[in-house]
């Protein structure tokens, strides 16, 4: 169905990240405040706006944007993101150095690349989304102009994701010298002979490597801990949430119809196979080793990009946006706390500064365990769900043997998200120069959002997933 | 019932920590509001009935995930336990127990909603949810409130029984989807999938992963070594808790779990498991009778006597396994008994080595009366309750195996052996260290939670059919359904499809029925050779 004022979402995003931008250029400095409220209102309305559209599948520029039910619940996780980050950055900004509107002009932006990755039917829009994406993210990325980490995860950010980029146009050229066409809908019904053919398998593989960039499989996520101890924490957090979702999404549209078991050709299952269990090994292990929170998180974000990966083998939507979910509130979660252990452009995210936080601040210890927990899959969080849902469909599809890496790959993990509570709960001795945000009634908002969130999912989603349920079917009709 | 203690430890945390007695009082009176409420589980209970009882049942995530929980013959006696020795573990740490009071007890009354929760879920996924919730506040209660190397100890029980349970999970995945494609419908109930009958290939790895679990948590012998770590590490509470309810959990689980769902598998690895549990049985006594530290000492005694109730367990006879049920509660009883004296002479030396004792005796003839009661139970003599279940899993593993049970009798000579002799190094001879003639004796304390447990003992020695009667019936339903399962078998080379659905009663014509399930999907060739 052609809509025009299905575009309109978006269109209020990008409207509003101009606006702010303008504000910027001839407001006077001082409070941002203006800005961000802006920003959260317009993420806020976007996202109302775009369910009034649930279960009409409208669209325009035939089919270039498809405002399906998938892309409306993606919306709902990017909002969220953004709306979270905006917050945080708002608790953290004026102290570390990037108290400049542009922040949110930015996280509109990439907000809005996200939600053309996310609703559209031809790859080469979706190029497209994920350009407005990077773009922006590179900025953000260094926007601490002081300081040589950020500047330096900037330029790593950019150079390799181009890199990646470049890869991604030359998968498209391949496939579109197959399939005589860039929109999804056709590369659906091509003949089994034409998926098999070897240009279309290496057209594919390089599209999987672009992607395996943003979404930081291995062995494409050399640039992620670097980017994500470099850039401010709520972008961070941004980062780790909002284009893993969009990544992994547009992973699943393409490979959706590929994968289905009588059509894909033999050894890309494989391939997918051996990357997903490569990253959840090789995140997993790298992390046993990290002192630094910030970066430990990173490695775990890409042994969930694992996990997420078992999701696409399977097939498995229903599962992988859940995850997506609960991924969300646990993270931003997590990074929130990380947040509150900073001061005056000072950030105290060794292992060793988190000792005795559960006698200096037990609330947010308490929930960054709750956080811990969850991202290592203990129920009754979110985590847990996430992992079984995806989990069990993935045996339901005969991938045994890669939940049980999966499984075991995440008793790796239990151990380092152990150790963090070890050092808040059972390690005494408190460092002096610690200082902790544990009073800013804005970052305990957003703490209490996401124990809510993570609670929420954890024990009562059946609200969730039925409209989960209701929006895959609306995929499966492509 | 199950949630009462999870409400009571979400009221505590808004109680001020600064008031530690109220945190204390509140909490002993949630754990004694559960026990009351179990006793009236018990009392409603009908002994006659062999399926659960008192169910609850909720739809919760959909998909077969439901809310259902309700006791039966199995799960009675291990839930009246639980909710009989959590105030005991309260009480035992109201001193000991002098930071983040709060937290303690909150941690304490979580766990007793989780363990409770395994006990009585009847739900697969609900099980698996308990079973992995319990894990969180036992790691907090090891590594808070535990000994020098509690950080070490409390990971490692955390790991290992995280590595059983994950793998666990993987084959509750694959459970799942056979019993999706063999019926269509989707379904965690257990009772749903008792009805299912599995290949045998399929059956042997299903069990094995389960297995792994429940053997870690039991533990079974090459799997006990984060034991004694985590007892001697845990508090007071903590190794009463772990010692006589969380090591059930395995049991019970193989008793719930595993040996419905897979008789044939069981079948095949009863020697292996038997020759297992004799190996822990002998290795246990021998390890404690070693031993320095007198709670690894019962630390390792438990891994000898958990062995003779796993040994029981897989004789599969009814004698057998009622008495493995009742020697759960013993060992549950006379085991945190210990573990309690334990704990209460460590309050008065900070020492938990043999030799820093001797001739407590004289100061604390009390405790000495208390101890050697508890000690006599440990090791079975007649009149106390070790007696009851050491001879009916004796004569179920008689039956059975009769070279395994002459070995196994040797758990009773080790007992004896290590227990008395520990008991005389500790109790008895001169006081050789000064500070012994400081102890004072028990506190009324220590003596209102100590006598009840005693008071158990003989009960249960002296009327040990209060108690089992109310196991009888569904043990058997348990035997005749592995029997009636292991039927199908007769059939088992020629059967094409990897699970079959067995009818909800269990009928008689089981072997009728099941081959007409088969028979739909047989090829001509052997319809005809039929």
């Amino acid at each position: 169905m052609n809509q025009l004022a299905s575009l309109l979402p978006l269109l209020i995003i990008i409207a509003a990240g101009l606006i702010i931008l303008i504000m910027e250029a001839f407001g006077r400095g001082g409070s941002r405040l203006p800005h961000a409220a802006l920003a959260v209102v317009a993420l806020i309305g976007g996202l109302i706006y775009s369910f009034s559209f649930f279960g009409k599948n409208a669209g325009y520029f035939s089919g270039a944007y498809v405002l399906d039910d998938v892309a409306i619940l993606l919306f709902a996780i990017f909002s969220l993101a953004g709306i979270l980050v905006v917050l945080l950055s708002v608790t953290a900004m004026v102290e570390h150095d990037f108290n400049r509107g542009e922040v949110f002009a930015l996280l509109l932006f990439a907000v809005a690349g996200l939600m053309i990755m996310a609703s559209s039917q031809d790859l080469v829009v979706i190029f497209l989304g994920l350009e407005t994406l990077s773009i922006s993210s590179y900025v953000l990325a260094g926007l601490k102009k002081q300081d040589q980490k950020s500047s330096e995860a900037a330029i790593k950010y950019f150079l390799l994701g181009s890199l990646a980029s470049a890869f991604l146009v030359l998968g498209l050229a391949f496939i579109y010298l197959q399939a005589q066409s860039l929109s999804l809908n056709e590369i659906t019904h091509l003949s089994s002979a034409d998926l098999a053919s070897p240009v279309f398998l290496v057209g594919l593989c390089l599209v999987l490597i672009g992607f395996g960039f943003k979404v930081a499989l291995v062995p494409f996520h050399m640039w992620t801990p670097d980017v994500y101890q470099g850039a401010p924490t709520p972008i961070t957090a941004f980062f780790s949430t909002g284009p893993k979702a969009a990544g992994f999404v547009v992973l699943l549209r393409i490979f959706w119809p590929i994968l289905r078991s009588e059509l894909s050709p033999s050894s890309f299952p494989l391939i997918l196979w051996i990357l997903s269990a490569l990253t959840m090994i090789v995140g997993n292990l790298v992390a046993l080793r990290q002192k630094n929170v910030k970066r430990l998180l990173a490695y775990s974000s890409i042994a969930h990009a694992g996990y997420l990966t078992v999701a696409i083998l399977s097939r498995d939507a229903r599962g992988l946006i859940f995850y997506l979910l609960a991924y969300l509130f646990m993270n931003i979660g997590a990074f929130a706390i990380l947040v509150a252990l900073s001061s005056k452009g000072q950030e105290f995210h060794e292992l060793d500064d988190f000792n005795g936080l559960s006698l200096r601040a037990p609330w947010l210890a308490a929930s960054m365990s709750l956080f811990l927990f969850s991202l290592a899959g203990f129920p009754p969080t979110a985590g847990f769900l996430a992992k079984f849902y995806v989990f069990s469909q993935a045996v339901k599809q005969g991938l045994t043997s890669l939940v049980i890496v999966a499984v075991l790959a995440s008793l790796v993990s239990v151990y380092y998200y152990l150790r963090v509570i070890v050092h808040m709960y059972m390690v005494k001795e408190t460092p002096a120069q610690v200082a902790v945000k544990g009073d800013n009634p804005l970052l305990l908002l957003i703490v209490f959002f996401c124990v809510y969130g993570v609670l929420y999912l954890g024990l009562f989603p059946r609200a969730i997933i039925g409209l989960l349920q209701k929006a895959i079917s609306s995929l499966s009709l492509l | 019932m199950t949630f009462l203690p999870l409400a009571g430890a979400i009221l505590l945390i808004f109680i001020p920590k600064e008031r530690k007695d109220i945190h204390r009082l509140f909490a002993l009176f949630v754990s004694l509001l559960t026990f009351a409420l179990s006793l009236f589980v018990f009392s409603a209970f009908d002994a006659s009935r062999p399926e659960a009882q008192l169910i609850e049942k909720g739809m919760w995530l959909g998909y077969g995930i439901n809310y259902h929980v309700g006791v039966d013959g199995l799960s009675l006696l291990l839930v009246l336990l639980t909710t009989f020795l959590f105030p005991v573990a309260v009480l035992s740490g109201w001193h000991y127990i002098d930071q983040r009071v709060k937290e303690y007890h909150i941690f304490l009354l979580f766990l007793e909603t989780g363990i409770l929760g395994v006990f009585v879920s009847l739900n697969l996924f609900l099980f698996y949810v308990f079973w992995e919730v319990m894990l969180i506040p036992m790691y907090f209660l090891i590594g808070l409130w535990g000994g020098p190397r509690r950080i070490y100890a409390t990971i490692k029980f955390v790991l290992f029984t995280m590595l059983g349970s994950l793998l666990m999970l993987v084959a509750i995945f694959v459970l799942y989807s056979y019993y999706y494609k063999a019926t269509g419908t989707y379904s965690f109930e257990i009772a749903d999938l008792n009805r299912m009958v599995l290949l045998p290939g399929v059956q042997t790895w299903l069990f094995l992963a389960f297995a792994l679990a429940f053997a870690i948590k039991v533990p079974m012998f090459p799997f006990h070594t984060w034991l004694p770590d985590a007892h001697v590490e845990a508090p007071t509470a903590g190794s009463v808790i772990l010692a006589a309810v969380l090591l059930k959990m395995g049991v019970y689980g193989f008793l719930r779990l595993a040996i419905p769902l897979f008789p044939e598998a069981v079948a095949r690895f009863t020697p292996l498991l038997m020759v297992l549990s004799l190996i822990g049985i002998i290795y246990g006594g021998m390890m404690a009778l070693i031993q320095k530290d007198v709670k690894s000492l019962v630390a390792y005694s438990s891994v000898s006597h958990m062995g003779l109730i796993m040994l029981a367990l897989f004789s599969l006879n009814q004698e057998a396994i009622q008495g493995s049920i009742i020697q759960m509660v013993n060992h549950g009883l006379s085991t945190g008994a210990l573990f309690l004296i334990v704990g209460i002479l460590y309050e008065r030396a900070h020492t938990r080595l043999i030799k820093d004792y001797g001739g407590v005796s004289r100061q604390m003839p009390v405790l000495a009366a208390f101890f050697l009661v508890c000690l006599l139970s440990s090791l079975g003599l007649p009149g106390l309750n070790g007696f009851v279940g050491e001879i009916l899993c004796l004569f179920g593993v008689f039956q059975a195996n009769k070279v395994m049970a002459y070995l196994a009798v040797t758990t009773v000579i080790l007992a004896a052996a290590y227990l008395l002799w520990m008991y005389q190094r500790v109790m008895h001879g001169p006081i050789v260290h000064d500070y012994v003639r400081s102890f004072r004796d028990l506190n009324l304390r220590e003596i209102v939670y100590l006598a009840p447990v005693v008071v158990l003992m003989f009960w249960v020695g002296i009327f040990p059919n209060f108690f089992l009667r109310n196991t009888d019936a569904s043990v058997q339903l348990l035997l005749r359904r592995v029997e009636e399962h292991r039927k199908v078998f007769v059939l088992k080379d020629k059967a094409v499809q990897p699970a079959i659905i067995l009818p909800a009663d269990y009928s008689q014509e089981v072997k009728q029925a099941a081959s007409a399930v088969f028979s739909s999907n047989l090829t001509p060739e052997v319809k005809e050779a039929k």
